[in-house]
């Protein structure tokens, strides 16, 4: 049981990085990025590119794939989604879709469809208390931990954050106090692909990198970021804790590779019961 | 010196007029109000003024300077502080950090510090002092007011524009906050006010302007457009 709930918190962090990404993007730019699993694919392999081709240590890979990732989601905006602004959420979740299949569709013909893993020793797990605990598991609880508090902070206490929190906010109002649009725009795309790139990367570690990896957490983090009402980022975190620790301890009564099934019946029973999501009782909330 | 001009200005949305050649000015540190039935385009007007609408034909000269091309963070740049009719807080910031966003994303024209602005709209305004903290989202209607006009003002604007501030209010609360428009008025900065209530609106301008369907119908001191009755009649639904 502690070893399931351990497990689901581990999970829960995994998924809660690209639902901030996911829940920042929809607060600022309103539209659900349906992109979000490419986006942690294409971070992934690109970090690969740094850490298998050119030998660089994982951490300094991740530092150049999170670069290139920020510059490709940019590239992609002024492509994509700005040229589509205005024209509803829709149009650009529509747009986000071909995003995606674009982007593993580029994947798949520069990597190829096989199976890679990261090049970083294998070491034993550890024991405390009757956990048994990995190495990658630590890797990820740090990791998403340091990335949350790094973009608590700067939501919360510099100038950037106001800005991105205003304009989520009411954008019309937060252009007549003179806040750049485009700049929070474009600060918002460089976040969210870090996010997802570093997601990208714990994924990879945890299991494989291949060009569906992506794919496979679009449903969770959906719900993860609808369960903390998607337009309240930091919500998004404690909905993929919840979803992560529900879809561990399932496994206690259905066989394993049901898990999918649990976000959707745990989305399915928010769509109906509570749309708005599990946290947005505060009120100030939109 | 002109503090705000507008020449000939055609607009309106997706390409359909809604102002027709609306031209008006108000010099520095004087005062417009501009009054009208429903549907007279006095959202639209506003909405232009600040930047939010382009101008089909026409010019918006902001202290002399073209402002016509720029868009609303660029307008507001130059000195133009807007509070808009509602939404005008960020509801899920604190009382603060709508003070604080306000000011930092425009030059302080006299290079004040942000300490000293917020001491200065405070004491225009002493009822927000206590709710600093508070979600603006939380605050009441009045309260609300006051605190995206304080917020309009951090920047030290030279041009004050209010889309209907007495909109939603209860007519004590009215009161109290053309009592500070007033306050605000004598400050020296240029005010230009759209609103529903004529004798409140009219009370605290030098000059009030009738819109009717998009075109200039009169253009007087406020006082002789508060006596004149067959304008209060004919246009304004008063008495």
């Amino acid at each position: 049981m502690g070893q399931l709930i351990f497990n689901g918190l581990v999970t829960g962090l995994l998924i809660a990085l690209p639902a901030l990404s996911l829940a920042l993007v929809f607060s600022v730019l309103r539209f659900a990025n349906y992109a979000i699993g490419s986006m942690l694919t294409v971070g992934a392999y690109l970090v690969y590119a740094f850490n298998a081709g050119l030998g660089w240590p994982l951490p300094l890979a991740a530092l150049a794939g999170g670069a290139v990732g920020a510059g490709l989601a940019l590239a992609i905006d002024r492509l994509v989604y700005e040229p589509l602004k205005g024209r509803g959420g829709v149009t650009l979740l529509v747009a986000s879709i071909g995003v995606g299949i674009a982007l593993e569709n580029a994947v798949r013909f520069i990597a190829g469809s096989s199976t890679r893993g990261f090049a970083v020793e294998v070491a034993r797990p550890l024991r405390l208390h009757g956990l048994r605990i990995n190495q990658e598991q630590i890797t990820t609880i740090a990791t998403v931990l340091l990335a949350l508090a790094v973009v608590w902070i700067v939501f919360r206490f510099t100038r950037l954050g106001r800005a991105m929190r205003a304009v989520a906010d009411n954008a019309d109002l937060a252009a007549v106090r003179g806040i750049p649009r485009r700049q929070v725009v474009c600060a918002v795309w460089v976040i969210s692909s870090v996010l997802a790139t570093l997601a990208g990367v714990l994924v990879g570690l945890d299991g494989n990198v291949d060009p569906q990896m992506g794919w496979n957490y679009i449903l969770p983090v959906f719900t993860a970021a609808i369960l903390g009402g998607i337009g309240n980022p930091m919500a998004a975190v404690a909905g993929a804790v919840v979803l992560g620790i529900t879809e561990e301890l399932a496994t206690l009564v259905l066989a394993p590779h049901y898990r999918t099934m649990v976000a959707f019946a745990v989305m399915a029973l928010l769509l109906l019961v509570r749309p708005t999501g599990l946290f947005a009782a505060q009120g100030t909330a939109k | 010196m002109s503090g705000l001009v507008l020449e000939n200005v055609v607009a309106g949305y997706r390409g359909r007029p809604v102002l027709h050649g609306v031209s008006l000015s108000v010099p520095a540190r004087g005062s417009l109000t501009v009054v009208g039935p429903n549907g007279s385009g006095k959202s639209t007007l506003m909405k232009t003024v600040v930047g939010l609408v382009q101008p089909q034909k026409g010019r918006v000269l902001l202290e002399g300077e073209d402002v016509t091309r720029l868009d609303a963070p660029g307008r507001a740049r130059r000195g133009l502080g807007h509070v808009p009719q509602e939404a005008n807080v960020f509801r899920s910031l604190s009382v603060s950090e709508n003070l604080k966003v306000a000011f930092e994303f425009i030059p302080a024209r006299s290079g004040a510090t942000f300490a000293s602005r917020l001491e200065a709209v405070l004491a225009l305004f002493p009822e927000i002092r206590p709710k600093l903290k508070v979600a603006a989202g939380h605050l009441s209607g009045g309260q609300r007011q006051m605190v995206a006009m304080a917020a309009a003002l951090m920047p030290e604007p030279s041009v004050l524009a209010l889309d209907e501030p007495s909109a939603g209010l209860s007519p004590k609360n009215a009161e109290l906050l053309f009592a500070a428009i007033a306050r605000i008025a004598s400050t020296g900065v240029t005010l230009l006010m759209i609103e529903q209530n004529t004798r409140l609106g009219l009370a605290v301008a030098a000059r009030g302007l009738v819109l009717v369907a998009g075109q200039v119908k009169a253009e007087a001191p406020a006082t002789d457009l508060l006596s004149d009755g067959l304008m209060q009649s004919l246009y304004l639904g008063g008495h």
